[in-house]
């Protein structure tokens, strides 16, 4: 009876329905799951922004929501960069403010008086649940099996390449923009699997959203001409791909040029030519395929190659007097960088120095993608059996992802989508093989069968091969443990690796409960209650966006880096002796300067860390006047101990960085934790600047600049004065030294 | 049409108008013009006036006990209290009591429009009943001034100790004759490096006894009223001068939920010394490592009522970590807050923050005797951190946010025998509007309480709030839900059965 009642569940009509429902269930269930394995930050520290950007994005959200779209349109921020400020409505990717505007409007409209940080902190959460739903589609189209959708969907949910640049506060323009991808990417297969506008206008739309999301929207741009073009070249040109292809390149390029940051760098920047010639390529050829119905053979040969010959000289020459006269821009350098790792650090130390923009160690693979990164070729390989359109997208994707993956380590967050749809391929053509087999048409079992005699034992019920049981068990078996497995990796990543604020550390007291280091928190409100609010605050430009987010004061240079000079500027100022500095300091209106310490801590993030950046980077402008070398020892070592360099211990940084530090330790010898060195017993001196806040455990320390001297002495001499030393005579003669005997 | 403006206008038809009535004490609570040359008439004389000036919290408290005499031939009721110029706009509460009859509460006391021109402001003093030629009346006149102390030095090193300074006269501020007076000081410290001595009577002036110096008695029967002797005290004070420049309160009342939400917005300040050199970390942790006393606010300990339950302790960038929370037992003992600044707040620096908790609402609330629909909500006005030093606020506002669809607001402070620390009701301004939140149709009634001038003494006073609210209002928001969540349907269910396509089916 219950068996019974259980077929009428699961076939037929019925069971459409039943199947249905429970696939809703299961993703419903899939979302949840990606939201909630991302809310660890949250449950562990608190609903707050993390990192760098993240404070950009979240400022210039709460700017939108208070000021309204048009002025966050007409944006021009005076509280960054000064003095040269910052045009940053046309400046930025605005998707993602406005994306969380509307969220917050609409729930304002209901009156659910919900924070607007709370919305910035778990809109990637929330999108992630999004893209799992939008991979589900993906896959679905690539495979006929129900179960790949399903697979892929959980897969991108939990997989820890994604959810490193979405969890819970980690606000920035990934955070919607994977969603993005993958739903542009379901939407332009569609549109070519059905030729229709509507699949292909949606797709322009989407692509719009994305272009206004996130920089990365270049990949999109470039991967579908690329897909065309393979198809072309497949001779798999049909007017399906002409209409979809059309459509999109058509809408989808206005939408972008909607965007002020984009402008006019779709048709006049070398990144975005190659869908320019696409589009171009595919008029000619859809010419040739009409013209082909009506001349003859021999005649249309001929016609075709003058014409691709013409076309192409023609097209050549003229991309190349565009970019030689400067119409269309050259690639951008960032660009380079992706086809020569080295190039950045030689010509553009800025991108160089940060991390995310290093080639991506091997392990970060596996650590990234478990064994996905193993099922990924097997994907790929199943692709290659049934080459249908879309399969040849999956393959061109996989091919270029891998590679940008492998130079960049932030470029994995562009892979990781593949890796999961063809993982979920190649997994779900083994379970479907291995579940569902049932024993094919057995010759000699038809045999038999038509001699309605006793059926051989072995051929009626197998012990071997693939459809038996024990074969059936043994994979399905180990499957689930490699599932069991990938979920326990992703949440021990997710966890221990991917949820740190970076802005609130965590650590551990001696009775094991868990003790928080609020230092960032602590010195940022010092500056934002105790300082006038058009103060400027000179820092690296790492702590910029923090700045200007927590403490809501004028800096100089931020995250932003869209000035290289002006944050050369900084680090001259940063690495010079204090009379070098001093005037840079007084040009720039600086009222403080910020520092990061972990000597105390041994918290290694700091700033003397990153001290060779900020030589490098002013190396680059000043060459005369600020050298790496200076800072190495002669054995060439960096070493901020008494064998350090007199550049070294001169320069503001190293001064700012150990001031006052040794009074810490009570006539003990001070020792940097960082760095593992024992400081010299004398302190650094400081004249032109004076400590004027220093955090709990010395993370942060601010300095505040000192005016002029009242009495038009320099601050050298008049530090000198207060502390009873005798002023040097400037016109003392130095003789030959004597060695002094008593 | 919007889904939720429809419903507003449907419950709109549905509900009797919601008259709010706010009624407080309506009394005569305008401020009376005086011309600029005004002298009060000398009707009144005082025969013996005791001062006591308290200034062992960083606010001034003091009290003048005065015998009061007509010396008029008709009875007379209106008594100017006279106070000087710069001191009349800092006064936070005034009080004033019939001492004979204390527990017949404080005296009407109506406050004059300031002009600077005169050198005395007044307030004017209602007898309950006039006084007779001859008679006498004792006054209890109590008022706390707020910012006057200034630390003297203005700027001190982080470790030093931290000096006020208070000038006032030796003759207290009088609009009538006084026969003899004196002034008590009660000083919160011995250490005092410089005071006035005078030599307006025979023996030394002032008497020193411990932290009390008593200036007078003096005969002052032919001093005309209004003549001053100035006198400054400089004492030790290595406390802070906690000051709220704004403290914002909302008490949300849920009858859903039976919850009382209280949140508490403060922009603190510490008035005391600046920082002479800057913050130094070093001599930070040394002092607090050996607990040395410091002008500056390390932590400050509020006291919850018991049963207080989810504290929180954030300011504009987030939670501030460095809180604690000791919940107390139900019914007696406080749970305690134990708020840290994210850093220590020198002189002259602030820090704003907002905390909040929970409350069961049912030791709040009583059905009113007799009608089913009545509420009587009974609140602390203010609660606030408790120190020894004291907290004076510049501005409070208390917002009670009660259920939506509540009618015919009333709202009273509760007096009793002393001082409860909050002026006169009709020195509260009071204001009802609608506050819109979690999805209301008619927004929730909220009553906005604004005062100028608290201190810390406050802190008992309860205020107490009745409405009605019915069963209806209750279903309120329920129903709107389900009506808003069946129009999205319908709709949906509309626009799925639209057919657009363009070719035929």
């Amino acid at each position: 009876m219950a068996e019974s009642s259980l077929n009428v569940l699961l076939k037929g009509n019925t069971g459409r329905n039943t199947r249905g429902l429970l696939r809703i269930i299961i993703l419903g269930t899939i979302a949840a799951a990606a939201v909630s394995s991302r809310l660890f930050s949250v449950i562990r520290f608190e609903s707050i922004i993390h990192e760098f950007d993240p404070w950009f994005n979240f400022r210039a959200t709460k700017y939108l929501v208070q000021h309204g779209f048009y002025s966050f349109w007409d944006w021009f921020d005076d509280r960054t960069w000064h003095p040269l400020g910052r045009v940053t409505g046309g400046t930025l990717y605005p998707g993602l403010m406005v994306t969380s505007g509307v969220i917050y409007h609409i729930l304002r409209f209901l009156t659910i008086p919900v924070d607007i940080r709370n919305i910035c902190v778990l809109l990637a959460p929330g999108f992630s649940g999004l893209t799992a739903l939008a991979m589900y589609f993906l896959t679905c189209e690539m495979s006929t099996s129900p179960s790949a959708g399903l697979l892929a969907a959980a897969f991108m949910g939990i997989v820890p390449g994604y959810i490193s640049r979405s969890v819970a506060g980690s606000y920035d323009n990934e955070a919607i923009a994977i969603f993005l991808l993958v739903f542009t990417f379901f939407l332009w297969i569609k549109a070519v699997k059905n030729g229709s506008i509507m699949w292909g206008a949606l797709t322009a739309l989407f692509y719009g959203y994305m272009v206004s999301a996130w920089g990365g929207y270049v990949f999109i741009t470039n991967l579908i001409p690329l897909h065309v073009f393979v198809l072309l070249c497949m001779g798999r040109y049909s007017s399906r791909i002409y209409i979809s292809y059309t459509t999109w390149y058509a809408l989808g390029t206005l939408a972008s040029m909607q965007i002020p940051f984009v402008g006019f760098l779709p048709i006049r920047n070398s990144d975005h030519m190659s869908a320019l010639g696409i589009f171009g390529l595919l008029q000619l050829v859809a010419f040739a395929d009409f013209v082909r119905g009506f001349i003859p053979g021999k005649h249309f040969q001929r016609l075709l190659t003058t014409m691709i010959i013409v076309v192409f000289g023609v097209a050549l020459v003229g991309l190349v007097v565009l970019t030689v006269s400067g119409v269309i821009a050259p690639w951008s350098g960032r660009f380079y960088s992706l086809w020569d790792t080295g190039y950045a650090k030689i010509h553009i130390p800025i991108i160089a120095s940060v991390s995310e923009h290093q080639p991506t160690a091997w392990p970060a693979f596996f650590f990234d993608l478990n064994f996905l990164i193993w099922l990924f070729p097997a994907g790929v390989y199943m692709c290659f059996r049934d080459l249908k359109d879309e399969h040849v997208f999956v393959i061109i994707y996989s091919v270029l992802a891998s590679y940008f993956a492998g130079v960049m380590v932030r470029l994995m967050l562009t892979l990781t989508p593949i890796v999961c749809v063809a993982a979920a391929l190649a997994l779900s053509t083994i379970l479907d093989t291995y579940v569902l087999a049932t024993p094919g048409p057995n010759p000699k079992a038809k045999v038999v069968e038509d001699a309605s005699s006793e059926p051989l034992r072995s051929a009626r019920k197998p012990d071997v091969g693939v459809t038996s049981y024990l074969s059936k068990m043994v994979v399905t078996s180990s499957v689930v443990v490699y599932l069991l497995l990938f979920v326990a990796h992703c949440t021990w990543v997710t966890s221990n690796a991917y949820s740190s604020p970076s802005v609130v550390l965590a650590s551990r007291m001696p009775d094991g409960s868990q003790h928080i280091i609020d230092d960032y928190r602590e010195a940022y409100y010092w500056l934002r209650q105790n300082t006038p609010h058009n103060a400027k605050v000179m820092s690296w430009w790492d702590y910029g966006y923090q700045i200007g987010g927590m403490a809501d004061r004028p800096t100089l240079v931020d995250n932003n880096t869209w000035n290289n000079t002006h944050i050369a500027t900084v680090g001259k100022a940063m690495s010079s002796r204090e009379e070098v500095s001093y005037p840079i300091l007084r040009q720039h209106d600086v009222d403080y300067v910020l520092v990061v310490f972990g000597g105390l801590l041994g918290y290694s993030g700091d700033d003397i860390n990153k001290f060779l950046w900020m030589v490098r980077i002013a190396e680059g402008i000043w060459p005369d006047e600020v050298k790496e070398r200076d800072f190495f020892t002669a054995r060439g070592e960096y070493r901020v101990d008494d064998q350090a360099t007199p550049t070294m211990r001169n320069s503001l940084m190293y001064k700012m960085s150990y001031y006052n530090y040794h009074t810490m330790f009570q006539g003990g010898q001070a020792v940097d934790r960082v760095r593992g060195a024992k400081l010299p017993a004398e302190g650094p001196q400081l004249s032109t600047l004076e400590e004027a806040f220093t955090s709990e455990n010395w993370i942060i320390r601010i300095y505040k600049v000192k005016d002029l001297d009242n009495l038009n002495r320099d601050h050298g001499n008049a530090v000198a004065f207060d502390r009873g030393h005798k002023r040097k005579r400037a016109t003392k003669k130095k003789g030959p030294r004597v060695l002094r005997t008593e | 049409m919007r889904p939720t403006s429809a419903l507003t206008a449907l419950c709109g038809l549905l509900l009797s108008t919601n008259s709010f009535v706010c009624a407080g004490s309506t009394s005569s609570s305008s401020t009376v013009t005086l011309p600029s040359d005004f002298k009060p008439a000398q009707v009144f004389k005082n025969t013996n006036l005791v001062r006591n000036t308290n200034l062992e919290k960083s606010y001034l408290r003091e009290t003048i006990n005065v015998v009061v005499e007509n010396v008029d031939k008709q009875a007379q009721s209106d008594y100017y209290l006279a106070l000087p110029s710069d001191l009349y706009n800092k006064v936070g509460v005034l009080e004033v009591r019939d001492k004979s009859a204390p527990e017949q509460g404080r005296l009407d006391v109506q406050a004059t429009e300031v002009d600077t021109s005169r050198d005395y402001q007044y307030f004017i003093v209602r007898f309950s009943k006039p006084l007779a030629p001859k008679a006498h009346i004792t006054l209890g006149i109590s008022y706390s001034v707020l910012n006057s102390f200034s630390p003297r030095p203005a700027a001190i090193k982080q470790m030093d100790r931290q000096y006020l300074t208070y000038s006032f006269s030796a003759y207290a501020p009088s609009a009538y004759t006084t026969v003899t007076q004196k002034t008590k000081l009660k000083l919160p410290s011995t250490n005092v490096p410089d005071y006035t001595t005078t030599d307006l009577k025979s023996s030394a002036d002032p008497e020193r006894l411990g932290t009390t110096y008593t200036y007078g008695p003096y005969d002052t029967a032919k001093i005309a009223p209004g003549t001053s002797y100035p006198i400054i005290v400089r004492y030790e004070f290595t406390k802070p001068v906690i000051t709220a420049s704004l403290l914002e309160r909302d008490l949300e009342v849920s009858h859903w939920g039976g919850n009382l939400a209280t949140e508490e917005r403060y922009w603190l300040r510490n008035n005391g010394s600046e920082l002479l050199d800057h913050f130094s970390r070093v001599e930070w942790t040394l002092s607090s490592y050996q607990q040395l006393p410091s002008s500056s606010i390390r932590e400050l300990k509020y006291p919850l009522k018991p049963g207080s339950v989810d504290p929180y302790f954030i300011d504009d960038i987030g939670n501030v970590s460095t809180s604690r929370y000791r919940p107390g037992k139900v019914p007696s003992r406080d749970a305690s807050l134990e708020l840290r600044p994210r850093f220590p707040i020198f002189g002259g620096w602030n820090y704003s923050f907002r905390i909040g908790w929970n409350n069961d609402l049912s030791a709040f609330l009583r059905r009113a005797v007799g009608s089913a629909d009545s509420y009587v909500l009974k609140v602390p006005f203010i609660e606030g951190p408790k120190v020894s030093e004291g907290v004076q606020y510049e501005k409070v506002v208390v917002r009670v946010i009660l259920p939506e669809g509540s009618r015919n607001v009333r709202w009273e402070t509760l007096e009793k025998a002393s001082s409860n620390g909050l002026p006169s009701a009709s020195q509260i301004q009071a204001q009802l509007s609608d506050h819109k939140t979690f999805m209301d149709t008619l927004g929730r009634t909220a009553l906005t309480l604004t005062v100028d001038g608290l201190t810390d003494e406050a802190c008992d006073s309860q205020i107490v709030v009745t409405y009605e609210y019915s069963l209806w209002d209750g279903l309120r928001k329920p129903v709107a839900i389900t009506a808003g969540l069946f129009t999205v349907f319908v709709a949906a269910w509309a626009v799925g059965n639209l057919d657009v396509s363009i070719k035929k089916r």
